[in-house]
């Protein structure tokens, strides 16, 4: 056992060089204020004042969860058949349709929203309504994937349980098979509600320059505007929505299994 | 009794293999109707067909007068505790239970009531919030058999729903199946492998074989009276002989005649017997029908299980030439190599291609460097012919290193047992006392180094060697020669008894005219 943990130490100190370390300094730049000395620190807490305080911001704040709650729903709706329609098929044709799925996930997102830019250009469509074309796009593999996996290792002879019990095929469906890949949902919730609420590239790109979401908040205060302790303080609030979002979901899905 | 359910000619296959050839059964109401066989004899495909889970390709259902064959399987009255009794992972015990109900709609008020009820038939009473995934096998058992019973079916369907439990659990619950048939009083199909569940439970008993029902009866019909020997092997412990029948009342059995009950046999007929190893009785030797020598006891609890052989079998003794082996060493390539004589049979070179690997592996030819690993032989040259006489052979490694053995080529050597059928042959041959010591299992490496074989003389059908006797220890056996006889199995019969008998014991067998069953032969499968 003792030789085996020691094999993790290079993961270890991976995560410290490269995911600990950069938060922790996240953390350090939300509380300050811009213009410390490699000594003195000024502390404050007046980045995530000036965030909770004004409204523009809030605004972009809710129209990212709004976004990417739309997104999730919308990837849910169309995942979930396209799921059970791939469960149901020979086991062959399932592999092959999982990898025709996959296979956009292999292309950089970049470019495949430049080509979702070429195509939607011709059309007259609202920003927001080419925005969540681009992220579901984007996003609804991780969904079916999840979803598709927990019902095809549903026992196929629950549902043959249900047809003995009286139930005919919707009700089967109803009482035995959605209940049961709640749990495929709820991951893929989380495979596309978390990339989604703070996604940038795709908003940028699709919905032109005066559609601003969070993400494109925390790349402007870092990127354009040099406010690395603001766009840290967002950086910041973002995280704990996430966490917030992660954790009430965990709880859902262990509400639905002791149920 | 009124018939409730008939299967009509039900013809079944998958992937072009018949599982169901033409089934006829009638299933009457408030039976406890039990299809026993083995697996892939075709059961549980019966089952699947009447719950409405596999469409039969050839035949019709019946079901209380009505055609069901296009019916689903949720309008069916039938319900089904399956295999792995498939409970909803994501509900409880009571929502499990109640699942059928909900599905009518049934009010809250009658729900709590029936499932209420369900949970104290099954004895399960304050289970109703538990997970059915932390429950016990036989717990989930009760679970799924409560969850069928609820919906009040007409017929309940039990596909081996004891076969993950223990036994003392399976004990349990068959009488606590039973039990409930009784108190619900309704028709149980109930499928298993197991023929003491099956003579425990039943009203009437299916026995079915590769697709086909073989006897259906009551247990003590199936029992007493099975129409086969496969039927009499399945159930129960049995002594099956060739017999052949002389007149009615009359069957020989080897070389005498016994007295029975059975007629209406063709003169002569060949014929199989059944005695029940409980039906026979332990005598002195001068009292009994037959004699013969205790071989083995086994204690069984509140009984002991005889073999006794009443006749010996087949018999060939060879001799064994036990020698030291000679290596022969080859300094200059750092090898070394060993063989022996051996004796090979005219008939053998006749009839087989005997190949150089043959050879090797008679002569336990084999060669070794400095460091013990194994060199391959890779020249094999010999004199051989298929006349009688001495001939040499040459094994021969890529370097050079040789060694020459003798060969003995004789006439086949057969022992031929006409008045039972059965022919056996054994070579002589010669041994290392290492190989005998490094042997794991002396009688099996005894009958491949003598080429033991025994056959049947009708239909030159492989016959079992069942007993290899020698007088030497294999730890210590020293140079020189020994005597080794190979013989087939004899006529042993199975006897149960109360009474303790040592292996080696004379005894006498006695049984009455009524405890012997004689039954057609089996139609030798097509």
């Amino acid at each position: 056992m003792k030789s085996f943990f020691r094999m993790s130490y290079p993961y270890i100190l991976w995560i410290a060089l490269f995911i600990v370390a950069p938060m922790l300094m996240i953390l350090l730049y939300a509380v300050t204020r811009s213009g410390n000395g490699t000594i003195t620190f000024h502390f404050t807490l007046e980045n995530f004042a000036r965030f909770l305080s004004d409204p523009t911001f809030l605004k972009v704040l809710w129209t990212s969860l709004r976004i990417a709650l739309i997104t999730t729903v919308v990837c849910i709706l169309i995942g979930y058949p396209a799921a059970l329609f791939i469960a149901n098929l020979p086991e062959k044709r399932q592999t092959l349709m999982i990898l025709l799925l996959t296979l956009p996930m292999w292309i950089n997102m970049l470019l495949k929203t430049y080509a979702w830019r070429g195509i939607l250009m011709n059309f007259e469509i609202e920003s927001e309504i080419k925005v969540f074309i681009g992220m579901v796009y984007d996003f609804l593999p991780y969904m079916i994937i999840q979803i598709h996996t927990a019902i095809a290792k549903l026992d196929r002879e629950l549902l043959t349980a249900a047809y003995d019990l009286g139930a005919n095929r919707g009700k089967a469906f109803l009482k035995v098979t959605l209940p049961l890949s709640v749990p495929g949902i709820i991951s893929g919730i989380t495979l596309v509600f978390l990339p989604a609420v703070s996604s940038f590239v795709i908003p940028k790109l699709l919905g032109g320059g005066n559609y601003v979401l969070i993400g494109n908040l925390i790349e402007t205060y870092f990127l354009v505007a040099g406010d690395w302790n603001f766009g840290s303080a967002i950086s910041l609030i973002m995280a704990l929505i996430i966490i917030g979002s992660m954790y009430l979901t965990k709880k859902l899905d262990t509400g639905a299994e002791e149920e | 009794m009124r018939k409730l359910i008939e299967f009509r000619n039900i013809v079944k296959s998958f992937d072009g293999q018949v599982v169901l050839k033409g089934v006829n059964l009638n299933i009457n109401e408030n039976e406890f109707v039990t299809l026993l066989g083995p697996s892939g004899c075709g059961k549980t495909t019966l089952l699947r067909i009447l719950g409405g889970f596999l469409e039969q390709d050839e035949g019709t259902v019946i079901f209380d007068g009505q055609c069901i064959d296009n019916v689903p399987p949720y309008r069916r009255e039938i319900n089904t505790v399956f295999q792995r009794y498939a409970l909803f992972p994501h509900l409880n015990v009571y929502e499990n239970i109640a699942f059928g109900l909900r599905i009518k709609k049934t009010g809250e008020d009658i729900i709590n009531q029936k499932v209420t009820r369900m949970l104290s038939l099954v004895n399960l009473e304050g289970y109703e919030k538990r997970r059915v995934t932390k429950l016990s096998g036989g717990q989930q058992q009760r679970v799924a058999i409560a969850r069928a019973l609820v919906n009040e079916p007409n017929v309940l369907l039990l596909d081996e729903p004891l076969g993950a439990l223990d036994l003392k659990l399976r004990k349990e619950m068959q009488r606590e199946l039973k039990r409930i048939q009784q108190e619900v009083g309704i028709t149980f199909i109930y499928v298993t492998h197991d023929q003491e569940e099956a003579l425990t439970m039943s009203d009437k008993i299916v026995v079915m074989n590769a697709g086909e029902i073989e006897q259906i009866g009551t247990p003590l019909e199936i029992y007493n009276e099975p129409v086969n020997a496969y039927v009499a092997r399945f159930i129960g412990e049995s002594n099956i002989v060739d017999g052949i029948m002389k007149a009615d009342y009359r069957v020989r059995v080897d070389d005498r005649i016994f007295e029975c009950v059975d007629k209406g046999f063709r003169p002569d007929e060949p014929v199989d017997v059944l005695i029940r190893p409980e039906d026979i009785d332990i005598v002195k030797p001068k009292d009994g029908m037959m004699r013969g020598e205790v071989k083995s006891v086994i204690f069984k609890g509140v009984h002991y299980e005889l073999m006794v052989e009443t006749k010996t079998g087949t018999s060939k003794t060879v001799q064994m030439h036990v020698v030291t082996s000679h290596d022969l060493n080859n300094p200059q390539a750092g090898e070394k190599i060993s063989a022996n004589d051996f004796y090979v049979d005219s008939d053998d070179l006749e009839n087989k291609e005997m190949t150089d690997a043959d050879f090797i592996s008679i002569a336990n030819a084999q060669a070794w460097d400095d460091e013990n690993r194994d060199i391959s032989l890779t020249r094999v040259k010999h004199n051989i012919e298929k006349v009688p006489g001495v001939y040499s052979i040459t094994f021969g490694t890529e370097k050079g290193t040789e060694i020459t053995v003798k060969v003995h080529v004789v006439h086949p050597e057969y022992v031929e047992d006409a008045r039972h059928n059965i022919g056996i042959s054994a070579l002589d041959f010669f041994i290392t006392p290492e190989e005998i010591q490094e042997s794991m299992a002396i009688s099996t490496d005894l009958k491949t180094w003598a080429s033991a074989e025994a056959w049947n003389l009708q239909d030159d059908s492989s016959v079992e060697i069942t007993d290899v006797k020698f007088d030497f220890d294999p730890a210590s056996v020293t140079e020189g020669s020994y005597e080794i006889t190979f013989a087939t199995q004899g006529r042993e019969y199975k006897v149960e008894t109360t009474a303790r008998h040592e292996v080696g014991d004379r005894v006498g067998l006695n049984f009455d005219p009524e405890d012997i069953h004689v039954m057609h032969k089996e139609v030798a499968d097509a």
